[in-house]
């Protein structure tokens, strides 16, 4: 790619659409039994801010296109993100190399099928006009406002705003060939609470198809999720209840995905195997894998293999009901694939959840915080490196609040918190009615388990 | 790209009032094959290729990229940035810099180029992984092993005149295996990697690394839970180092100095670690995982001396986190592609060799932690509060290293914890791993000799 000065070049770039349709005709010419291949393209601006200024300005355009394909049921896979003619043929060539190194797989392409006619409002035409100048008024009254907020707010070192739009294409040698959309725009503030030489910070950010940020609660809550730490200390240790507020409840949640996939359980690496039908939770807790909720960012109507969605109740009644599915652990399986296979076009097919809904309880935060006598809050968590959603072991940093016959007694940190996945599903006693605003793929509320150790 | 397109579109930045204009191009060739399920399951190349463009006014920086190599499409890219601080010049005048290539010694010498080599060559090696942590106990019921290399190519110019080309070639093995008995499931990996092309697979001790990992998940299967605490713990070689990456390398970046987001800025010169403490982040170690010959604002990379004696020496910097907070050039400018703009980062760091036996370390501690194998961590660096995580580590007890106990999560904040690492061993040793920031994942080393530190908290039961 490095010329030396006078070398021309006039190679012509395609367009994602023109890409994929000349690289499965490549495909087809240069013999794959089979095949499907991905295309994706996206656009983002952003912009961040430190002391009133401008820190940073970005504005980005990336795209490629990746093809998995079958010789002899072997699989073989490459990508490129070269737009040629000439690049996208050599990469049909290389996934067809490497068909000759890999054992034979069992699997079946889908066929098209009729999508879902839901209006998913995954793109929102008027956040293409959103431009770096509202985004940066935005970031100074979040600024002016946080530092306004409270004297004890030392410094504002997280401070931006941006919109991203993406597409992304699949298609396949049975005709299968489905596009989607879809953008977003976020904004986010991190501040610095210093008092007695301590600091702690708090962060609000959030997103959405609407540039409808609200300035003043977004500083409030930055502000007020820092400041309420400051003066934190060690509790003693020992083993407690704990409450994981909805900020944090999903991200613990987020950890453990991987034992409800079917390919970890096929492989060995999940404590789920063979529980379908059996009691793996408490029975309040209702998990359904949903891609089909208007507004939520993990939804689509078809998986990155080319499969329609569907939405599937995953835990019910704390009875685990199914794994989730791509194309390869299905068949293995003997089930139908429901759409769960995940692919960008520079990886191989994994698994996933679209969006990860845990269902709402019917008592408010309040009652869950005085269920019993004492009791942590814990509003942040620090790290995940101590967790293995393979062994369900959970050893995690964590920041919050002690709670005595439901009332705030002192802010909390230099603690760690430990606890089994597996052991802390059947000790759940309680789960909020209230998610968190963040705009995420997961809602898990308020969430209260009964006892985990705590050394401090 | 030609010199002249480079030059037109260098104009065009300055032309629009940028200061500074840089243009980064990238192309990665990656490849692996991997093996899971007693199958090779994955045989996969691919190329990344794009363009990033910096324009810097004062310290303010405007960053675009593209994957479309069009003159016309980078230069209105490069027009709608400048447009964003509200500067619109519709002509371009003729390029006034001269880009001259700059010749850089080429430390990290490659004998066989991955790309020239055919990727079967890899099935014996995942297969040979697969074979050696199976037969190691019956216990072992999934193997994941995969070769990978990268070989990246970049070219940096930039409105003063440079030109540089550098190759980076990486290969990187991986193992994880899994273990299980009585419905316990653990795993365990290694992952050894250099700058180096396809002669780094042929000498590795494959079979090494494949039983390390097949023994640590057995071995945890076993193992019960340490009960949790403050406590002395003593943090083996090698991946330990991530202890120092987390709790002050992040710290000494001046992208954190420059958001006042640390609490070692305007310390340069203060004692902030114990006085056994030595740390250094190098750049230039011969065909060493985060090496490279020149950074990615094209910068020769250096040998850094951080902390001398447990005295701040200077801070990692990129150009404008050097010229906020006015530290040197020190060849730290690091991005994981053309999609990020560069900021300063760590390249191999560690604690340097001390002289304490490691023998004596433990044989003063009554009761404490050896941590023998770490795993990965994180800080927020603008309250130095950190984590990391213990994979294999073994309680001590009179002076003893005893039995096992289950991988756990130690936290502390940087500040406190340097003046605490009181002794520092002769056995210096190193290992790969990959660190994530606002630049992306960059391939770096973690290093130290066996330490103590006297009192951290480890999370446990």
């Amino acid at each position: 790619m490095i010329r030396k000065a006078g070398e021309q070049q006039a190679v012509e770039s395609l367009n994602p659409s023109d890409a994929i349709d000349f690289m499965c005709a490549e495909a087809r010419r240069q013999g794959a039994d089979g095949f499907d291949a991905v295309a994706g393209e996206s656009e983002s601006m952003g912009i961040e801010l430190f002391e009133g200024k401008v820190k940073s300005t970005e504005i980005s355009n990336s795209r490629g296109i990746g093809i998995r394909l079958f010789k002899d049921k072997r699989p073989g896979f490459a990508f490129t993100e070269k737009m040629s003619r000439e690049a996208i043929a050599q990469t049909v060539k290389d996934a067809l190399s490497h068909t000759l190194l890999t054992d034979p797989v069992e699997m079946d392409l889908p066929f098209p099928e009729t999508l879902p006619d839901i209006d998913l409002k995954s793109f929102n035409p008027e956040l293409e006009e959103v431009s770096l100048d509202r985004m940066k008024a935005l970031c100074l009254e979040l600024e002016s406002l946080a530092r306004a907020a409270d004297q004890r707010i030392d410094n504002i070192p997280y401070l931006g705003a941006s919109r991203s739009s993406g597409m992304s294409m699949v298609r396949n040698s049975n005709g299968v060939a489905y596009s989607s959309r879809s953008n977003v725009v976020s904004a986010g503030v991190g501040v610095v609470a210093l008092q007695d030489g301590n600091k702690k910070m708090g962060v609000y950010s959030n997103g959405g198809r609407s540039f409808s940020f609200d300035p003043g609660l977004m500083a409030a809550k930055a502000v007020e999720r820092a400041v309420e730490l400051l003066g934190a200390e060690s509790v003693p240790s020992g083993s407690y209840p704990v409450v994981f507020s909805n900020r944090v409840s999903a991200s613990l949640m987020s950890m453990f995905g991987s034992p409800f996939f079917a390919d970890a359980v096929q492989k060995g690496q999940s404590r789920l195997a063979g529980k379908v039908g059996e009691r793996i939770a408490v029975p309040m807790l209702n998990i359904t894998d949903n891609p089909h909720i208007p507004g939520m960012p993990g939804s689509h109507l078809f998986d990155g293999e080319g499969v329609a969605t569907s939405p599937q109740e995953v835990v019910r009644d704390g009875v685990l009901k199914t794994y989730l599915y791509n194309l390869e652990s299905a068949h293995k399986a003997g089930v139908k694939p429901m759409g769960n296979g995940s692919r960008g076009y520079s990886g191989k097919a994994g698994t996933g959840f679209s969006n990860y809904i845990v269902d709402k309880g019917d008592r408010d935060l309040a009652a869950l915080l005085s269920a019993f006598p004492r009791c942590l809050y814990i509003t942040k968590l620090e790290g995940g490196s101590g967790c293995s959603a393979v062994s369900g072991e959970i050893s995690i940093g964590a920041q919050g609040f002690w709670y005595e016959q439901g009332a705030r007694v002192k802010p909390v940190d230099k603690i760690t918190l430990s606890s089994n996945y597996f052991e802390m599903l059947m000790g759940i006693r309680g789960l909020s009615n209230e998610y968190s605003d963040s705009f995420s793929s997961m809602k898990v509320p308020d969430m209260l388990v009964e006892s985990m150790h705590v050394a401090g | 790209m030609d010199k002249i397109k480079a030059e037109r579109i260098i104009q065009a930045g300055l032309d629009r009032k940028a200061d500074f204009v840089e243009i980064f191009e990238e192309e990665t060739r990656n490849a692996s094959v991997s093996f899971r399920d007693r199958k090779v399951d994955s045989a996969t190349a691919g190329t990344d290729y794009g363009i990033g463009i910096r324009l810097v006014y004062g310290t303010e920086v405007l960053y675009c990229h593209t994957s479309n190599d069009d003159e016309g499409h980078i230069i209105k890219l490069v027009d709608n940035l400048a447009r964003s601080r509200g500067i619109i010049v519709r002509d371009t005048s003729e390029p006034t810099v001269n880009l001259v290539g700059r010749i850089f010694e080429n430390r990290h010498k490659i004998t066989k180029d991955p790309r020239e080599i055919g990727q079967d060559r890899k099935l014996d090696l995942i297969k040979l992984a697969d074979h050696v942590a199976r037969g190691h106990s019956d216990k072992i019921i999934q193997v994941n092993a995969r070769a990978g290399d990268v070989v990246s190519s970049v070219l940096i110019c930039n409105s003063e005149g440079l030109w540089a080309e550098d190759t980076r070639t990486r290969s990187r093995f991986t193992v994880n295996v899994t273990a299980e008995a009585g419905g316990e499931i653990f795993t365990a990996s290694e992952a050894p990697g250099t700058m180096r092309g396809f002669e780094f697979f042929e000498s590795l001790d494959i079979s090494h690394y494949a039983k390390l990992a097949a023994e640590r998940a057995v071995l945890m299967l076993s193992a019960g839970y340490v009960k949790g605490g403050k406590m002395p713990v003593v943090m083996g070689n090698g991946f330990g180092g991530v202890i120092f990456h987390e709790a002050c390398g992040h710290l000494l970046e001046t992208e954190a100095v420059r958001r006042k987001a640390t609490p070692f800025a305007g310390k340069v010169g203060e004692l902030i670690a114990h006085p056994s403490v030595t740390a250094i982040d190098d750049g230039t170690i011969q065909n060493a995982w985060g090496s490279q010959n020149i950074d990615d604002e094209g910068n020769p990379v250096q040998k850094t001396v951080l902390i001398k004696d447990g005295k701040l020496q200077t801070y990692m910097s990129d150009r404008v986190g050097g010229q906020e907070t006015g530290t040197g050039i020190t060849g730290s400018s690091r991005r994981e592609s053309y999609q990020y703009a560069p900021v300063s980062r760590m390249r191999n760091t560690y604690i340097d060799r001390g002289s304490t036996p490691v023998g004596a370390m433990i044989g003063g501690i009554d009761n404490g932690l050896y941590a023998k194998k770490m795993g990965g961590g994180s800080v927020n660096p603008a309250t130095g509060e950190f984590n990391f995580a213990v994979e294999e580590a073994y309680l001590i007890r009179n002076g003893k290293i005893t039995e096992p106990v289950r991988g756990a999560t130690l936290i502390g904040k940087g500040p406190d914890i340097l003046p605490l690492i009181s002794q520092v061993g002769d056995d210096l040793e190193l290992a790969a791993g990959m660190c994530g920031a606002s630049s992306g994942s960059v391939p770096v080393m973690v290093g130290q000799p066996t330490i103590k530190v006297d009192n951290i908290l480890v999370g446990g039961r």
